[in-house]
């Protein structure tokens, strides 16, 4: 009854701070739009509100439902539902790459961007068949502590933390990108401020309010990814004459016109179509957008397969992804949280294309300019003349995407340093208060820390993050896979398949870092393309799985305790 | 004491009924997964054939005679065609492009009169000057310059219509125009333009076959496929497995 109360009491609270925000909102449509006449450079100040605004509210919702514990820190007191921890794996999952950067991979790269999209879904099938419901059996609160107790050693715990922190580190990079580039279109900063500030108000948020506030904040952001991203495909689709009702078909003629071309003057039903500038909306034929792998985009067949493959097996091994599952009350939900969630990534990810496609058309004549990719989905909705408001809102909604990865990402990093390397490494005495004060000193460093790194602009967004996904591919996921479907899977075998996983990950990185540079390594052009930094992982993880399965052939078996406890509890 | 191979555990050879039956379920959906994914991906790839756009069999039927100067409408205005249709694709590299507008233009001054060449060459300064404005302008300036621009094109596509074909309002008239360079090579012989023919095929061959050709909903079949199917079917999966191995527990008895 007090905790009905308790929720009421929230529930009327947080009513009154979003009537005042609908009410701000109403305020600010009654102005006047500014008039379109530069795609960016200047201060855009109805977008400036609207991201004040939202930013103002993943705060209080962060201070309303704080952490007051560590289990609320890490776990959310295991009390979210189904479709909420949907909602949360969705606002988790779907980031900067994948508001901002799918789309423009897919504008630069034609029918190859479509990996991404394929590479983030699919890797869902296989987090649910082999993982999700396991791992919530296993009853671990974050990777490491799964991998430091299957296989029964501090060693694995350590680098495991370290490579939590790594990934997590890794995938925070490209969302701070993101964050920049959002926050230097609409605030007109250059982008060194930009990442500055963005980074500034994702960590005072997180450290308010660690994962239970981080996961509330996950829903809200959702809501606004969803709402902010779909309106103005639906504005577009219906002010170019294509099939609205469901922009997410309707956009496949306007593929098929990428491809044969539309003439200029392009007029139907009497208008006139055109884009914010007053460009006809045409384009010469362009099949290159959508056939496979086309040579103009610089891309192979096996660079489709290798990054999708990629993708899909570093979903099913990211840290804070497998860490969503141990939120939900029950198993049976993990399971379902899984589809909930997939289903209301798949929303965003059937809508992306569809941006890349009116991108190419908007932007066809030559007088646009060259455009950045990882910005194209907000050019494309200014060049297709949508309310500068609803444009505005579409980047508050990239930012939302970016932030709540972030906050997910910075939390399993700063479990990662104070649950399984303060607490259980350097001071297994410590009260759950240092503990929490570790947590939000590793989030601090660590948010300080690939701020700098963004600020170096190293790829497009969807590559950098890319990186995080191979690397988790190659170390978290064979110790998970094995270590839950495989009783023998040992120690040694474990620690032999990550430092394969290791290795692989250090010869990419290492020769991407070279060529980066300009300088040239034994092999250079071979490694770069079988072994790139965006897509390692379609050998490393098979390798470190294979180097796993023959190493503990050959040396000291699991100990019982863990065989029957995965027997009993994980495999019923 | 325990033996410690009561409790081994592999997927490939589950302990009991309930986990083969398991495992059969995780091995389809599996083999679903994967053969839906990079099975139709090399499905694809088997089948493609190299297809040249319309344009590139223009060109390729054209340049040797303008390599050799034989300019006539017969010959150039075809080969301009493919060479404004490969320049408005806006994938090609700043490289490629150079060369592109090059040649678009070394072609232009080659078949317009002398008398109209010092106009073009006036009129392609003014406009390179509006568009260097334009980047400085804010607001009713920007505005202002915009349309001195929008004017000037007309003024130097309806000078060229006569000898390019392409009319104000066109996109390919856009394309041009803003292609037109006052500094350009003087012949096709220049040895800027070896990696032409090249720099056509590579941007007017494309992977096609019945797959990419086919319609669907509108789409190329091979893009509804991977944009669209594969995604649900990755949804559809997923329903189907908690339905069946919550059927499955169901059916055993076991609680998890």
């Amino acid at each position: 009854m007090v905790l009905l109360n308790k929720i009421l009491t929230k529930a009327l609270i947080m009513k009154k701070i979003y009537l005042t925000f609908i009410f701000s909102f109403l305020g600010i449509l009654s102005l006047r739009a500014e008039s379109l006449t530069q795609l960016e450079g200047s201060f855009k100040p109805g977008p400036a509100i609207i991201l004040i605004a939202t930013l103002v509210t993943f705060v209080l919702v962060g201070i309303f439902f704080r952490a007051k514990d560590p289990a609320d820190y890490y776990a959310a007191g295991r009390k979210i539902s189904r479709v909420g921890s949907g909602m949360a794996i969705a606002s988790n999952w779907m980031s900067a790459a994948s508001f901002l950067g799918m789309a423009g991979m897919m504008y630069g790269f034609g029918y190859n961007g479509l990996a991404y999209v394929v590479g983030w879904t699919g890797g869902y099938v296989l987090l649910l068949i082999l993982m999700a419901a396991q791992i919530r059996k296993y009853g671990k609160y974050t990777a490491p502590d799964f991998i430091g107790d299957r296989y029964y050693s501090r060693d694995l715990r350590i680098v495991s933390a370290i490579f939590t922190i790594l990934i997590s580190f890794a995938y925070c990079v490209g969302q701070f990108g993101g964050i920049g580039l959002m926050f230097k279109w609409i605030l007109g900063l250059n982008y060194t401020l930009a990442v500055i500030i963005g980074s500034s108000v994702v960590l005072l948020y997180t450290l308010i309010s660690g994962m239970i506030g981080a996961t509330k904040n996950m829903q809200i952001q959702y809501v606004i990814i969803v709402v902010s991203f779909l309106i103005p495909i639906f504005i577009m689709t219906f002010k170019f004459d294509y099939f609205w009702l469901i922009p997410q078909i309707g956009y496949g003629a306007a593929v098929t016109d990428v491809i044969q071309g539309i003439p200029a003057p392009n007029i139907t039903n009497g208008v006139s179509l055109v884009n914010a500038f007053g460009h006809d909306f045409s384009i010469v034929p362009s099949p290159e957008f959508a056939m496979p792998w086309d040579p103009s985009t610089g891309t192979s067949f096996f660079q489709w397969v290798a990054i999708c493959f990629s993708l899909m097996v570093g979903t099913a091994g990211l840290p804070h992804v497998i860490q969503r599952f141990y939120v939900v009350p029950k198993v049976s939900d993990a399971r379902w949280s899984v589809v909930w969630g997939l289903f209301f990534i798949c929303l965003v990810y059937w809508t992306a294309p569809a941006y890349s496609t009116f991108g190419k058309l908007l932007s066809s004549n030559p007088e646009v300019g060259v455009l950045a990719k990882d910005a194209i989905v907000v050019y494309t909705a200014q060049l297709g003349n949508v309310n500068s408001l609803i444009v505005g809102l579409l980047a508050a909604g990239a930012i939302s995407a970016a932030f709540s990865t972030v906050a997910g990402l910075l939390v399993a990093g700063a479990s990662a340093f104070s649950h399984d390397l303060y607490v259980r490494v350097i001071n297994p005495a410590s009260t759950p208060k240092t503990q929490l004060n570790i947590a939000r000193i590793g989030t601090i460093i660590m948010g300080l820390a690939v701020t700098i790194v963004a600020l170096l602009k190293l790829g497009l967004i969807a590559q950098l993050v890319s990186v995080a996904f191979s690397m988790a591919a190659c170390t978290i996921f064979p110790l998970f896979l094995l270590g839950i479907w495989w009783s023998g899977s040992n120690r040694t075998g474990a620690k032999a398949g990550l430092f394969t996983g290791i290795f692989i990950t250090a010869i990419s990185i290492t020769y991407f870092i070279v060529g980066l540079s300009g300088g040239s390594l034994p092999g250079q052009t071979f490694i770069s393309y079988w072994l790139n930094v965006w897509y390692f992982a379609w050998i490393g993880a098979p390798l470190a799985i294979i180097v796993n399965i023959i190493v503990s052939r050959f040396t000291t078996p699991t100990p019982l305790e863990i065989k029957k406890f995965l027997a009993e509890h994980v495999h019923n | 004491m325990e033996s410690p191979d009561l409790y081994n555990f592999s997927i490939f050879r589950p302990r009991n009924h309930h986990g083969k039956k398991n495992r059969n379920v995780i091995f389809s959906m599996v083999l679903i997964w994967a053969i839906a994914v990079f099975g139709f991906q090399f499905l694809l790839r088997g089948i493609q054939k190299s297809t040249p756009e319309k344009a590139l069999t223009m060109f390729e039927s054209t340049w040797p005679g303008v390599l050799t100067g034989d300019l006539t409408p017969v010959n150039y205005k075809p080969f301009l065609n493919s060479l404004v249709l490969v320049k408005g694709k806006n994938i090609v590299k700043p490289e490629d492009q150079e060369v592109l507008s090059d040649a678009i233009t070394c072609l232009t001054f080659k078949v317009i009169p002398d008398s109209v060449k010092t106009v073009l060459l006036s009129g392609i300064s003014d406009l390179k000057s509006l568009k260097a404005k334009l980047i400085q302008d804010k607001d009713q300036e920007y505005l202002v310059t915009k349309k001195m621009i929008g004017e000037k094109n007309k003024e130097l596509t309806d000078i060229c219509a006569p000898y390019s074909d392409f009319k104000y309002g066109s996109l390919e008239a856009v394309i041009f125009i803003n292609s037109l360079d006052e500094k350009y090579p003087e012949s096709f012989n220049d040895i800027s333009f070896t990696s032409l023919p090249e720099i056509m095929k590579l941007y007017l061959t494309h992977n096609q076959s019945i797959l990419t050709d086919t319609k669907f909903l509108g789409f190329p079949f091979h893009y509804f496929y991977t944009a669209v199917f594969l995604l649900i079917l990755f949804i559809t999966l997923c329903i189907v497995y908690n339905i069946l191995i919550e059927w499955r527990l169901k059916k055993d008895g076991i609680v998890e």
